[in-house]
């Protein structure tokens, strides 16, 4: 999703607004000031509980602030890397603001608000989590778009301030586009009779899965739209197959009723392979498929393509590693209980080191909700878990570094390495 | 009685599932082949091969093939077989389907679909929502396959047709006036344009020019809105009200009352039998016949602009089996 875009929809979702502008910058440089007060009129949504959304993975207040111990480093590699590509996301995005099904949802998510539907949840992550931020994924690939050059173009295809092409913009939309989908349809509820014995609770799940599948399916359809227009069938064939991928990523291992992921017994033997086919699956197909993707159209040979896909395949799987990391790491504000992910590195590399572990993890088999949490937290800790996770995080860091390596000294390349660097800072 | 040589038929005696027969009855096997080839944890093979059983009645890919065929005839004559590539049209319309309906069956927590339990019943809904990204993902995959940027752009427009009838199915708050507009344009989007446009695809695989590609696209788009205004009907014969269609729009012209109920969705208590006791004193029921009739009529004349053949006729008998499921 476009930074313009969730600042609005932020506006929308969190804010009681009777008038919304926005600012934006084209192109071509001159500014164009959009009001939405007509469509968003009358949206009146408050802010629901704040603590709903501290999960393990987050640790963003509901103001949106970023926690104190947010090293600036991160921010900064991100901020100026914006710069080099010009605002990482294309004008076209604003379109979605303006469509009626977008309003539409903006309305029906105020319905929600005050019930339970993990939607709203899933909806103010995007907005907060900075570090696991949409942006930054259309930002990689405008970045090393930027960082390749391109072959045997027309003037007319390119953005010659920011320095990538058109169609690469649209690209890296349609990136964050898939993967923003693919999280709202994971935040549905499996609804199962006897859930929800109250009606009106009932009620209100089964309308807020209605509204994330359809939302979900609005901007899976968009992607391919989006796409077909590219005129370019290898690259549909390429990024269709990232969104079966991310899919079929959602059948991997033992799931909990509500489709969570527990570590199975027969995956431990090598805890590495296990994780990385997780986690090519859930994140390092798309990346690399539209890094690679964007080199294509760039007109680079398939060699070139290939590092492409390398690149962002090992830095989503670097990214997944310092993210499976944080609640581990020191002076990280990990709230006591709070639940994490219980197929992170850290906990698979413990399970293989000590599959006593499993008896605690096998209490989640119906809801990881019932597993103590601190006491996995605490045993994990005094492990090897954390010192091996790192270790994963370094190697997949250097391996996306290397490839930079192909690639000509310039800014795009500095500020990819940055954010490289910044990451294993954090 | 005398042997019936190819083309000396009399029209209604053309059967286009017979006369496509050896076309259509690899289709389901061939999908679920497809599906299973781009997965390799079974339950996903499950529940994204459920509805590919063989079971259904295949309506897109018959009319994608006929549609296919009688263009290859009108246009090459003979030498017109079914190209691979119009046969993966007929195969991912059938695929593009099921996924929407399996998107369906989570919204509307359906218990039965096609006589036996909906997807949502028997599997974890993230996953059933999963499977039906999976198809999609499956299809667009298939598309690009066929490396005619023109095909994809013509069936990405279904998907996102799709989509936005799925949101006009939400809102209601529309005046009287434009509700008849808006119910023609949601049953566009959510029925006829995936017929319609993956029809227009065979077309253009064929080679046909901008107008020969129209015809296409006008036959199914008519065939189309007719079947879903014959579903609509049916369904209002078995008391499935809820939503607003034909013959409760129709009846509301002579009973206004009926305004409040369509905007409260039949909610309260009675709203269903009154409905269904305006709408029968009303002209409602025949208005929906006449206007699913006229469409038929429309398929059938953009049909005649075609070469005569046995396809070319199945074309025109499919428009009586649509129209006869109302009897």
């Amino acid at each position: 999703m476009s930074s313009v875009c969730l600042n609005i929809y932020n506006k929308i979702l969190l804010r009681n607004v009777s008038y919304i502008s926005c600012t934006v910058r084209k192109q071509s440089g001159y500014v164009l000031s959009v009001t939405l007060t007509k469509k968003y009129a009358g949206i009146d949504i408050t802010q629901s509980n704040p603590r709903e959304f501290c999960t393990g993975r987050n640790r963003y207040s509901a103001a949106g602030k970023l926690a104190q111990n947010q090293k600036p480093d991160w921010n900064k590699a991100v901020s100026e890397a914006e710069k080099i590509v010009g605002y990482p996301t294309s004008f076209l995005s604003l379109r979605w603001l303006l469509s009626d099904e977008i309003a539409n949802v903006a309305l029906h998510l105020r319905k929600l608000v005050g019930s339970n539907h993990p939607l709203l949840k899933t909806a103010k992550s995007l907005l907060y989590n900075g570090r696991n931020n949409m942006q930054a994924w259309g930002l990689i690939v405008l970045l090393i778009s930027k960082a390749a050059g391109h072959l045997n173009v027309e003037d007319m295809e390119e953005d010659k301030a920011a320095g990538v092409l058109h169609s690469q913009r649209a690209l890296a939309e349609v990136t964050e586009m898939i993967r923003t989908s693919h999280l709202v349809h994971k935040g549905m509820v499996n609804i199962y009779p006897g859930l929800y014995p109250e009606p009106a609770i009932l009620n209100d799940m089964t309308f807020g899965n209605k509204i994330a599948l359809l939302s979900g399916d609005y901007l899976l359809a968009n992607s391919c739209t989006e796409l077909a227009g590219l005129r370019n069938q290898d690259l549909v064939e390429l990024m269709s197959s990232a969104i079966r991928d991310l899919a079929e990523g959602e059948f991997v291992g033992r799931r909990d009723q509500q489709n969570n992921p527990l570590p199975s017994p027969d995956g431990v033997s090598d805890a590495a392979e296990d994780w990385t086919l997780r986690n090519v699956l859930s994140a390092g197909s798309l990346l690399g498929k539209s890094c690679q993707g964007t080199l294509k159209l760039a007109g680079h040979g398939t060699e070139l393509q290939e590092q492409g896909y390398k690149f962002g395949k090992h830095l989503a799987l670097a990214w997944q590693a310092c993210l499976d990391l944080e609640p581990f790491i020191a002076g990280s504000q990990y709230v006591s209980g709070s639940v994490f992910n219980l197929t992170s590195a850290p906990v698979l590399f413990h399970l293989e080191h000590d599959p006593n572990l499993f008896s605690e993890i096998d209490k989640g088999a119906e809801s990881v909700q019932n597993v103590d949490y601190d006491k996995v937290h605490s045993i994990v800790s005094k492990g090897p878990g954390i010192s091996q996770t790192k270790q994963l995080q370094k190697k997949h860091s250097q391996k996306a570094m290397e490839v930079l390596q192909v690639f000509q000294e310039s800014d795009a390349r500095t500020a990819l390495s940055n954010i490289i660097v910044a990451m294993g800072d954090l | 009685m005398h042997t019936q040589q190819p083309g000396s038929l009399p029209d209604y005696r053309v059967d286009p599932y017979r006369l496509l027969e050896d076309d259509l009855k690899d289709v389901y096997d061939d999908i679920r082949e497809e599906l299973r080839r781009n997965t390799m944890e079974p339950e996903l093979r499950t529940i994204a091969t459920y509805y590919f059983d063989g079971q259904g009645k295949a309506l897109r890919p018959m009319v994608a093939i006929l549609m296919a065929r009688a263009i290859n005839y009108h246009m090459y004559k003979e030498k017109s077989g079914l190209l691979a590539s119009q046969r993966q049209v007929a195969m991912i319309a059938e695929m593009i389907h099921s996924a929407s309906l399996i998107h369906d069956d989570v919204v509307d927590q359906a218990d039965f679909r096609r006589g036996k339990p909906s997807v949502n019943v028997l599997w974890n809904h993230k996953k059933v929502a999963m499977a039906g990204d999976f198809i999609l993902a499956v299809a667009s995959m298939m598309i690009s396959r066929l490396q005619d940027d023109d095909v994809t752009i013509t069936l990405s427009q279904v998907v996102t047709d799709l989509v936005q009838g799925e949101f006009m199915q939400l809102g209601s708050k529309e005046t009287e006036n434009e509700r008849f507009a808006h119910y023609l344009t949601k049953t566009y989007r959510k029925t006829a344009s995936l017929i319609a446009n993956s029809i227009k695809a065979t077309a253009m695989l064929a080679g046909a020019d901008e107008t020969l590609a129209e015809v296409a696209f006008q036959y199914g788009r008519n065939v189309g809105l007719a079947f879903q205004l014959v579903d609509d009907l049916l369904d209002f014969v078995d008391l499935k009200l809820g939503l607003a269609t034909a013959p409760v729009l129709f009846a509301c012209e002579r009973y206004p009352e009926l305004n409040p109920m369509i905007m409260r969705r039949f909610q309260e208590p009675g709203d269903v039998e009154r409905a269904f006791e305006l709408v029968h004193k009303s002209h409602g029921l025949e208005q929906t016949q006449f206007l699913a009739r006229k469409h038929c009529i429309e398929a059938v004349r953009q049909a005649s602009s075609l070469t005569d053949s046995p396809y070319q006729k199945g074309l025109q008998v499919v428009t009586d089996l649509v129209i006869n499921r109302m009897k």
